[in-house]
């Protein structure tokens, strides 16, 4: 073994022995820091500012991220019904100043009949939107439905079945297979 | 000297963790299909779940290509109270877009709805976007719902489209929306008496024409009513 090597065993020989750091180190470190001293978070800043860009730690449980999940989730439900009941009330206000209502009369002769509906572009095509009442004994039903200027496909619906056009109003273009009828209305 | 400062363990902070991205999973999922734009709600009761998709798409394009929207609704409304396939209302919806977004190309930006919608019918009828480019220009200031309805009215009733066209540009200068609807409306009486549709609308064009040119007709167009009848 050569002299460096001997020297090279005992060192490490030496710094294999345990070290005794005393039972108090936390409590030495501890003070160490708090003693340190605390850099200055802007000092041009007023406390007031310091204030909003501290730093925070914010410890919270099982139960508390619980409630703050829950608290989340409830305002962002909270809000999605608030925007969907707006939007109801923007459609139906943009539909009562697109549309000044003037009443239109709707009229069919259909004796047999036990009910008559009217659908149409105004009423969103609905069988029980606007039935039409009948006249006393002589078959005649009649409905009236403001409308605004414009152009309106419409049917009758006899007894919820059957389809019939208006024998007095023109034809409409129909791409599902039953009779359309079409009332134009000028504002002008 | 123990550090006596609570402490969320590992496990307690996982769970917290775990948690919070739980419940914003859970909010996003509901979130999502509520959020989306472009859904009509008046088609989720009446129309299947497969063509709604489809013609929500439909409806968010039209929206975003500023078009009137009501049109399409009604058209999706009307093949489902009228029993029509699911595809078969998808592809009339579809249709319909794009014959709004060629009579407003025709219109222009100005347009109204109506005479959009109206527009859309003209070109249905067999009209095409260069026939109500020239509409436009001939009633430059003037509503054009009514009069590109009546052109779509006349087809409809059986009166060759070009005769149509023809018919509704001689009334363009001068016509307001009654002495259309007269116009429309006497033709499609002399059809029911039996006139063929192309002789019925030519014969009233001819009167008309006589009515202006005649002296006692100075300052009156054609014989108008206010009684508004279908």
């Amino acid at each position: 073994m050569t002299d460096q090597e001997d020297a090279l065993t005992r060192m490490i020989a030496v710094l294999k022995q345990p070290v005794d750091i005393g039972p108090d180190l936390t409590a030495r470190v501890m003070a160490e820091v708090r003693q340190a001293p605390v850099p200055a978070l802007d000092e041009t800043a007023t406390p007031e500012r310091n204030w909003w860009r501290r730093r925070w730690t914010v410890r919270f449980g099982p139960l508390g991220a619980l409630a703050t999940a829950a608290g989340i989730a409830a305002i962002a439900l909270a809000s999605q019904r608030v925007g969907r009941r707006a939007g109801v009330e923007s459609m139906e206000r943009s539909a009562t100043v697109a549309r000044t209502p003037g009443p239109t009369q709707f009229v069919l002769v259909a004796k047999e009949a036990k009910a008559v509906s009217l659908v149409g572009d105004f009423n969103d095509w609905s069988l029980s939107a606007t039935p039409l009442t009948r006249s006393d004994g002589n078959g005649v039903w009649w409905v009236t439905v403001p409308l605004v200027p414009g152009r309106y496909r419409f049917a009758y619906v006899v007894d919820g079945t059957v389809w019939r056009p208006d024998p007095e109003a023109p034809a409409a273009e129909d791409e599902f297979g039953r009779p359309n009828s079409v009332l134009t209305i000028g504002g002008s | 000297m123990r550090d006596t400062t609570p402490r969320v363990g590992f496990f307690g902070a996982g769970l917290c963790i775990t948690l919070l991205l739980v419940m914003a999973a859970l909010l996003l999922m509901g979130a999502l299909p509520n959020t989306a734009e472009g859904q009509e709600p008046r088609l989720s009761t009446r129309i299947p779940v497969g063509a709604r998709v489809q013609i929500d798409s439909i409806l968010a394009a039209a929206r975003a290509a500023g078009l009137p929207v009501e049109p399409l609704v009604d058209r999706a409304l009307e093949g489902a109270a009228k029993g029509a396939p699911p595809a078969l209302i998808v592809t009339a919806v579809a249709r319909l877009g794009q014959e709004l977004a060629s009579a407003r190309a025709a219109f222009g930006l100005t347009a109204s709805a109506v005479e959009i919608a109206a527009g859309a019918s003209a070109l249905r009828a067999g009209a095409t976007a260069k026939d109500l480019v020239q509409l436009r220009q001939l009633r430059a200031g003037q509503p054009l719902t009514v009069a590109a309805a009546v052109l779509a009215d006349l087809v409809t009733a059986g009166v060759p489209a070009d005769t149509a066209i023809a018919a509704v540009f001689a009334l363009a200068g001068g016509a307001d929306d009654a002495d259309y609807l007269a116009f429309r409306r006497t033709v499609q009486q002399d059809i029911a008496l039996g006139a063929s549709p192309a002789a019925a609308l030519g014969v009233r064009l001819q009167s008309l024409g006589s009515m202006a040119d005649s002296p006692a007709a100075t300052g009156q167009s054609s014989p108008r009513s206010n009684k508004r009848k279908p």
